[in-house]
């Protein structure tokens, strides 16, 4: 039964890189990163460091300069529901109702339209939504958007979700709540999740494993697995074991928005003010 | 409306413990209460306000303007402007029911809407279809826009004359006025409708699974609709500006014709009687476009994000 499970990622020494005004900018550089099924994934790091890239290789918007991208032992050559991913603006069509958008992937797959609206349904009710069905995405709060952007994501029975800081966009409140609400709906799917965002306690709290990526070009400066305890609960955030795993994120983070941050005042041309800006400098002076 | 109602925390299903350091917000909770000493009675009065205030302005407004006519009319005002030869609202109202005694006059309206629902129609079925394509496809855009944009600054009025060498009929080069006047707002407005997309938009159709034709038509086509409707709202003022500059130029028959007409046979009242039609005639069509428009998207309703 266990090697039926799909929902693998693996991503071998993949470099990419971009073309900025004339310049070979590297976005990532020779990472390695592993999913295996059902596992719920982090990757996280200071902005612009190419977790985001990274997410895209993936969902199959960016391709790799070089190195491999495989999901389910097959190279990723595009965008497919087998993958299903939420993004931070939500992404609703606007024009469907709530149940027309979760079941827009089912369309596209031909499925008949009773059947669709079943499933969509039967989702729905799943995370809370049902009484919503018919409403439009502009009518609803930001928590509910994004509850049905991740079932219309699983509509399509994806054996991943990809999420690119689903919650970034909500208040500290819903972004808990919907916490839960992720956990519960991750356990209840048994898929696995790659997660992107730059929260160290949210990281913490839904994840089994967390890459730490460093400031641009992006490597994986770390590989952190999270022993607590499933299912997890909002009182786990006060134990040492919590705490401990917090301090060291953020240390291992500070360092590298340090260094981002050193980079772009180089950039700026602050190095004039007679401070030795970079990791080091901008240390001393904080 | 909607901002009032937000029940998502209401919603969400069970498990959901309050984050400890907001525990302390209990009276928060407390201090949210219904809106109190109003009865059912002022409630509804209060419901009713908005909207009989805005009908209220309405009808003052208009009633502005028939004073300013009718009292100008009236005393013969004379200040720069000169309302010495205007015919009264009695007259044209006479003028109305004089001409709807022979059917001269509506069939000159018939034949203005006839050819305003031919001219606008073919310009909506190829300025649609070739602005989703310009909007969408690089070679399209290439291949297309460099004509258009050279057509385009030459105003429909100007057309005029080559029109009736160039078509066989008075009547289709007339057609052919409005529909170049329409054409281009509706192109334009089309492909901004494709071009202004949000691309994450895009993007999540692809990974639901949708290619490219599928794409076209259950994501493009609808997300630039908003925008389409935009383009057919300027378009049809544009194709009536045209058609009645083009019925008065060379026209035969025609609102535009029978005004031109009057004023070359000194009739005041007709000339007036011809404006106010034509006015009501372009109401009565860009009415006609917003009520499919709502009806073709009826998410947009919901969103009137500058509105005060």
């Amino acid at each position: 039964m266990e090697e039926e499970r799909k929902g693998a990622i693996d991503i071998d020494s993949v470099r990419v890189t971009f073309t900025a005004r004339g310049e070979i900018v590297e976005a990532v550089s020779n990472v390695d990163m592993h999913v295996k099924p059902g596992e719920f994934v982090s990757i996280i790091g200071p902005s612009g460091c190419g977790k985001s890239t990274l997410l895209n290789i993936v969902a199959g918007f960016v391709k790799p300069t070089s190195g491999s991208a495989l999901f389910d032992g097959v190279p990723i050559r595009g965008p497919g529901s087998d993958r299903g991913v939420v993004f931070q603006q939500y992404s609703l069509f606007p024009w469907l109702s709530v149940r027309k958008n979760v079941e827009f992937g089912l369309k596209m797959k031909g499925t008949p339209a009773s059947q669709r609206e079943t499933q969509a349904r039967t989702l729905l009710g799943l995370a809370g939504l049902l009484a919503f069905e018919n409403h439009y995405p502009d009518q609803l709060s930001g928590g509910m958007k994004q509850r049905v952007g991740i079932v219309r994501a699983l509509a399509t029975s994806p054996q991943v979700l990809l999420m690119d800081e689903p919650f970034g966009a909500l208040d500290a409140q819903t972004r808990a709540v919907m916490q839960e609400i992720l956990t519960n709906m991750w356990q209840q799917f048994q898929i696995s999740v790659l997660f992107v965002t730059h929260d160290i306690e949210e990281s913490i709290f839904l994840s089994d494993r967390i890459y730490v990526m460093t400031a641009r070009p992006g490597r994986i400066k770390a590989e952190i697995t999270v022993p607590l305890p499933r299912p997890r609960t909002p009182e786990m955030t006060y134990t040492p074991e919590f705490i401990g795993l917090v301090q060291q994120l953020k240390a291992l983070i500070r360092e590298e928005s340090l260094a981002a941050m050193g980079s772009e005042l180089k950039e700026g041309g602050l190095s004039g003010f007679g401070i030795e800006v970079g990791p080091r400098g901008v240390e001393e002076v904080v | 409306m909607h901002a009032r109602k937000q029940p998502d925390e209401v919603l969400a299903p069970q498990v959901v413990v309050p984050h400890p350091v907001l525990v302390k917000t209990k009276a928060a909770a407390t201090a949210v209460r219904p809106k109190v000493g109003l009865t059912p009675h002022q409630l509804r009065l209060s419901q009713w306000r908005e909207p009989l205030f805005s009908a209220v302005l309405w009808v003052v407004s208009l009633i502005a303007l028939y004073a300013i006519w009718h009292f100008g009319t009236l005393y013969r005002w004379e200040f720069y402007i000169r309302f010495t030869n205007i015919p009264t609202p009695g007259d044209v109202f006479q003028k109305l029911l004089e001409v709807n005694r022979s059917d001269k006059f509506a069939t000159n309206v018939g034949i203005s809407v006839r050819r305003i629902l031919s001219g606008f129609g073919i310009a909506i079925l190829m300025a649609v279809p070739l602005g989703l394509l310009i909007g969408r496809y690089r070679a399209a855009r290439d291949l297309l826009m460099p004509v258009f944009e050279v057509l385009r600054p030459i105003p429909a009025i100007a057309w005029v004359p080559m029109s009736i060498m160039l078509w066989p009929t008075n009547e289709v080069s007339i057609v052919y006025i409005t529909f170049l006047g329409s054409f281009f707002p509706i192109l334009l407005n089309t492909i901004h409708g494709v071009t202004g997309f949000d691309p994450v938009l895009i993007r999540a159709a692809r990974c639901l699974g949708a290619g490219e034709g599928r794409l076209f038509w259950n994501v493009i086509l609808p997300g630039a609709l908003p925008q389409i409707f935009t383009g057919l709202a300027v378009g049809m003022g544009v194709a009536w500006v045209s058609l009645i500059a083009a019925e008065m130029i060379s026209g035969q028959f025609g609102v535009g014709y029978f005004t031109w007409e009057a004023y070359s046979l000194v009739n005041y009242a007709e000339i007036a009687l011809g404006m106010i039609t034509i006015g009501v005639l372009g109401l009565a069509c860009s009415g006609a476009i917003q009520l499919v428009g709502s009806l073709l998207m009826p998410w947009s309703t919901h969103s009137s994000a500058g509105r005060k």
